[in-house]
């Protein structure tokens, strides 16, 4: 909002934003609409737009004057999109679309500059058409929350909602959420959802969905196909498989990471492979083993409670084990560790500098610590080293070929459900996918 | 023609240029400008589909709607040196180019203009492809400038700093492939006012723009770098706008015909109102069966290809389809560019010589009519596709038919036929609402050292004409050459080379023009390349003439040699001047000949390595 000269001056000509008025400045003479500022715009600048659809930014101290105007925007020949005519897919399987946020199934409006969920299944439908032949949506507003701002609490609540999605008949789950911590999301629903027995789909994008170029259309119809089509019943990330719109790869939840900061690519499966792919056609290619849809399976159910007393920790040259102990007399009840290479933290160069002494004494308190790898790729290893077998015969527990963000969200699931000692029993070992016994050759940065 | 009859006809005309930049990285990020050498090859290509979405006012260009129509597969080569995760619209854009907003802001100040405080980076729709995140940046500089030519105001109410498009390869039906290379490059966009009174003004006017640019000796030069878009309307008709022209001398040409081109729709839309004609047209006829054993190529190729043969009604129409209203265009060439928007390759017509055009036989026609229920004022229109495509490119047709009542429809057209100056359908033409804010440029503060920097940086053209006038001292040269997009390669080569600048001009606009008209590609030798030349004319290895040779030589063999080659050419093919011992040796030999005229015998036969002048004082010294 402006503040200063601007408000000023608006308040003064009883300017609001959206009018239109005249305004003079140098040897000119425009008819501009009002607009917002934004958090950019420097001060005692107003932010206008000209009739030939430009922005512009002027100096108070350089306008004339301005007046109110009343005016007609020009509106062009066949400009007015025909709505179009609804087909909702009565006779098609029900998917549910879970919005968190993000902008996937959102719209601009450019007079706000705010972002507005399509809620309604025939807006939806107008903006995708290409929804409408593969299931009967069924969009559901959860709430709006930055990736990078969710916290546990939203997780449980999207795996209740996905749950009653569910138990309600819907064949399968669409869930359009931002990206930064979409692989966190994907883990935790796949360790609460218990006795899933039908497609999850996790989707978003990283273009946004107000330019032409977004990749959140074909994200977010391969999403649905997958939840409308497939016999998958596995918690998921389904994305682009590569820059271009040509196949999208649905990503176990567990195995899932975001590896690129902007390009539309940027989920991988670590150490392991996609669970199958799809083409533009709306082709399914299945990739690798998953659970598949059973007929005799009992209900869904949750097992949602979250320790949030967890921390993931990364150990790097010369960082300071007191660290350790800052967590532990803060009373966290794990940690896990983004070691170096097969597993390491320092034990054994400069005294000050080993963790091995702090681990040691906030395992014998009775925190759990995992052990987890910076390279992301690969197993680690408790025993080739003299370094690593001091570490685990101080009770780190290995956490094999998990990557450190589903090993994290782990341990905070399994403290919230299950007893200390089942819970340290329980952290190498696989519950949903999170552990392969192979490692394979063609899962390396793929 | 003189401008008052522009004048009664309602004549409406402007420009709109768009001139690269020659800056050393793109306008948002830091690739090279420098497009790729011709034979580049790609080093990955990526596949994107875009569509239309809504404006920032919510509503949908007709334009780019129309473009989504056609739901293209779009290819995007990358090249290792031009292409980055920007320019495929896989990572927000770098902070903007602050040259090229130096060389934008210098050239609004020569243009008087008032430059804005805050600049608001724009997203200017784009479904065309030729951009791979379906949008252009696009930010307005100033406005209201102006110049003066031919003694008349022009006024420019509008520069922009804008992205160059990625540069089309290949447009196929159903995909088309850009290089992106191009893409990104900095471009200012110059839009005069809709008043330039005459075509042949509108050629000046863009000349001496085009003048401007070069003096500035900051844009890009060579085929493509400067475009120049003209829009022209008259009473009664509408504004098109005609992109497309490579060459700024028969702008004049193009301008008339479109003149002509409305005049003939509006009398077309006269005609149709007399006789009481609205737009009704049948039912879409699958005549796909009259064909199953036709002599035409066209169906029968079509047919072998999944397509088939859908046929339309247009009531009331007959003989106007096959009207001419441009040299060797007619009323249905309009239509059929319309159809082509659904990917057909055109359309058949009831104004057609159905028989002799396309072979059909008579039983086949006779069919046509029966099928449709033609009577006889009736014609029709029919396509061979696969049958969606079909339907929708008539589709398209009739939507132009329909306007015909109308008169003529706001378009955006491109060049045609080079040789008759004539225009084709591109698309509708691009309404206000396809523009939004670029939401991931932060604005751009201009502040007042930048404004001054532009003043004292600004193209100045008495300076420049000053300035050639102390080296040249040719009017028509000085004015040719400031016209000539050869001027900036003249200021680097008469810059870095202490040679008589008559020399260069001569050579560069005289002899190259003549070299040019003999068919000798000129404009393939590289910069490099031809400032070698000079050099070996100034280290006096080259006659005049030489030059001349030479820069044939290296147009024919080698228009990227080095200088060693050049060197080897010259001896080989006898360009090298004669040294002065050589001389007096080849003097020596014709006088115990006892030529009568020795400097015409020995001018004769040594024409290119040996300066007329130079002889002749060596022959005058030698006497004495």
């Amino acid at each position: 909002m402006y503040g200063g000269l601007v408000k000023e001056l608006l308040d003064k000509k009883g300017l609001k934003i959206g009018d239109f008025a005249q305004i003079e400045f140098g040897n000119s003479k425009e008819i501009v609409k009002i607009l917002p500022n934004s958090e950019f715009t420097e001060k005692d600048i107003l932010v206008a737009k000209l009739e030939n659809g430009y922005n512009f930014g002027i100096a108070v101290d350089e306008i004339n004057n301005i007046e109110k105007v009343q005016y007609k925007e020009k509106s062009d020949d066949f400009t007015e999109p025909e709505s179009p005519s609804i087909e909702l897919g009565k006779n098609l399987p029900k998917v549910s679309i879970i919005y968190t946020g993000g902008t996937i199934g959102s719209k601009l409006d450019y007079r706000t500059g705010g972002v507005y969920m399509l809620l309604k299944p025939e807006e939806l439908i107008a903006n995708v058409p290409e929804l409408s032949s593969i299931a009967m949506v069924h969009p559901i507003h959860l709430f709006s929350v930055a990736s990078e701002d969710m916290t546990y609490l939203e997780w449980q609540q999207i795996a209740r909602t996905v749950a009653d999605e569910i138990k309600n008949g819907s064949r399968g789950v669409v869930i359009t959420i931002g990206t930064d911590t979409m692989h966190y999301v994907a883990s935790a629903l796949s360790f609460m959802l218990k006795d899933l027995n039908a497609p999850v789909v996790l989707t978003g994008s990283q273009r946004s969905s107000d330019r032409g170029s977004s990749d959140a259309f074909m994200n977010l119809i391969c999403s649905v196909r997958i939840a409308a089509e497939s016999d998958i019943a596995e918690v998921g990330i389904c994305m682009h498989k590569s820059s271009s719109d040509d196949y999208c790869q649905f990503i176990r939840g567990t195995k899932a990471r975001k590896m690129n900061t902007s390009r539309r690519d940027a989920f991988r499966p670590i150490n392991d492979l996609p669970i199958a792919h799809l083409g533009v056609k709306g082709e399914i290619y299945y990739d690798s083993d998953y659970n598949k849809i059973k007929n005799d399976k009992k209900e869904i159910d949750l097992a949602d409670k979250f320790d949030e007393m967890v921390a993931l920790l990364k150990v790097y040259p010369n960082s300071d084990p007191d660290i350790i102990n800052y967590y532990k007399a803060k009373g966290y009840n794990g940690i896990i560790i983004e070691g170096t290479g097969l597993g390491h933290t320092p034990v054994s160069g400069k005294p000050e500098k080993s963790y091995l002494k702090n681990i040691k004494e906030a395992i014998d308190s009775g925190m759990i610590i995992g052990m987890t790898s910076q390279c992301l790729y690969g197993r680690v290893n408790s025993k080739v080293y003299t370094n690593l077998r001091l570490l685990s015969n101080a009770g780190v527990i290995y956490c094999e070929d998990m990557t450190p963000e589903t090993a994290y969200v782990k341990l905070g699931w399994l403290l919230g459900n299950y007893s200390k000692s089942e819970a340290k029993k329980l952290l190498d070992k696989n519950i949903v996918g999170e552990i392969k016994d192979r490692t394979l050759y063609d899962e390396f940065l793929i | 023609m003189d401008e008052d009859y522009y004048k009664s006809i309602g004549f409406m005309c402007g420009l709109e240029i768009h001139q690269r930049l020659n800056t050393r990285e793109k306008l948002f990020c830091s690739c090279t400008s420098k497009p790729i050498e011709d034979d580049e090859k790609p080093e990955a290509s990526i596949i994107r589909y875009q569509r239309a979405v809504a404006g920032e006012l919510g509503k949908i260009d007709a334009a780019a709607k129309i473009e989504e129509g056609k739901k293209k597969a779009y290819h995007y080569n990358i090249f290792k040196n031009n292409t980055c995760l920007v320019d495929i619209d896989e990572e927000p854009p770098h902070q903007m180019n602050k040259d090229a907003l130096g060389i934008a802001l210098s050239l609004a100040a020569a243009f008087q203009m008032h430059i804005f405080k805050e600049l608001e980076p724009m997203r200017k729709e784009v479904v065309d492809g030729s951009n791979t995140s379906a949008f252009q940046r696009t930010t307005i500089v100033g406005l209201d400038g102006r110049i003066k030519v031919n003694g008349h105001d022009v006024l420019i109410p509008s520069m922009m700093l804008e992205e160059e498009s990625a540069g089309i390869v290949s447009n196929g039906e159903d995909e088309a492939v850009f290089n992106t290379d191009r893409l990104g490059i900095p471009l200012v966009e110059i839009d005069t006012d809709p008043y330039i009174r005459s075509p042949s003004e509108a050629k000046d006017v863009a000349s001496y723009i085009g003048m401007l640019l070069r003096i500035t000796g900051k844009v890009q030069r060579g085929i493509g770098t400067i475009r120049q878009d003209v829009n022209v309307s008259i009473k009664g008709g509408a504004r098109v706008e005609i992109k497309g022209f490579q060459d700024l001398g028969s702008m004049d040409k193009y301008i008339e015909n479109e003149i002509e081109r409305q005049k003939k729709l509006i009398s077309l839309k006269e005609e149709l109102a007399k006789v009481g004609w609205n737009p009704e047209f049948g039912k879409f006829e699958d005549i796909t069966d009259l064909f199953a054993s036709t002599s035409s190529h066209l169906v029968k190729a079509s047919l072998e290809n999944n397509g088939s043969v859908i046929a339309v009604k247009v009531k009331g129409f007959k003989g106007y389809l096959g009207k001419e209203i441009n040299p060797d265009r007619r009323i249905g060439s309009e239509v059929s560019d319309y159809a082509k928007l659904a990917g057909v390759k055109g359309l058949i017509h009831g104004d057609e010589d159905l028989k002799s055009k396309y072979r059909f036989s008579d039983s086949e026609i006779s069919s046509i009519y029966s099928r449709l229920d033609i009577k006889n004022n009736d014609s029709f229109i029919m396509v061979t596709a696969p049958k969606a495509k079909a339907e929708k490119a008539l589709n398209y047709a009739l939507e132009r038919i329909t306007y015909f009542a109308k008169g003529v429809p706001p378009e955006t057209r491109s060049v045609y036929d080079d040789n008759l100056y004539t225009t084709r359908f591109m698309r509708p033409i691009a309404g206000g609402s396809r523009m939004y804010p670029e939401t991931d440029a932060k604005p751009i503060i201009v502040t007042d050292e930048m404004v001054k920097e532009a003043e004292l940086s600004k193209p100045n053209l008495e300076n420049a004409i000053a300035e050639l006038k102390e080296a040249i001292n040719d009017e028509t040269m000085i004015k040719n050459l400031l016209l000539s997009p050869r001027y900036q390669l003249y200021k680097e080569i008469s810059s870095s080379i202490n040679i008589d600048k008559k020399v260069i001009a001569d050579i560069l606009m005289q002899k190259f023009t003549e070299m040019k008209r003999e068919g000798v590609d000129v404009d393939s030798i590289s910069d490099d390349t031809l400032k070698s030349i000079f050099e070996m004319y100034k280290e006096g290895k080259l006659t005049k003439r030489g030059i001349v040779q030479m820069v044939k030589a290296a147009a024919e063999e080698s228009p990227y040699a080095e200088r060693s080659r050049l060197y080897r050419i010259a001896e080989e093919r006898k360009f090298r001047k004669l040294s002065r011992e050589e001389l007096l040796q080849i003097i020596k030999e014709f006088e115990e000949k006892g030529s009568k005229n020795i400097l015409a015998s020995i001018m004769k036969e040594h024409n290119i390595d040996i300066e007329a002048e130079e002889l002749k004082d060596l022959l005058n010294n030698s006497k004495v």
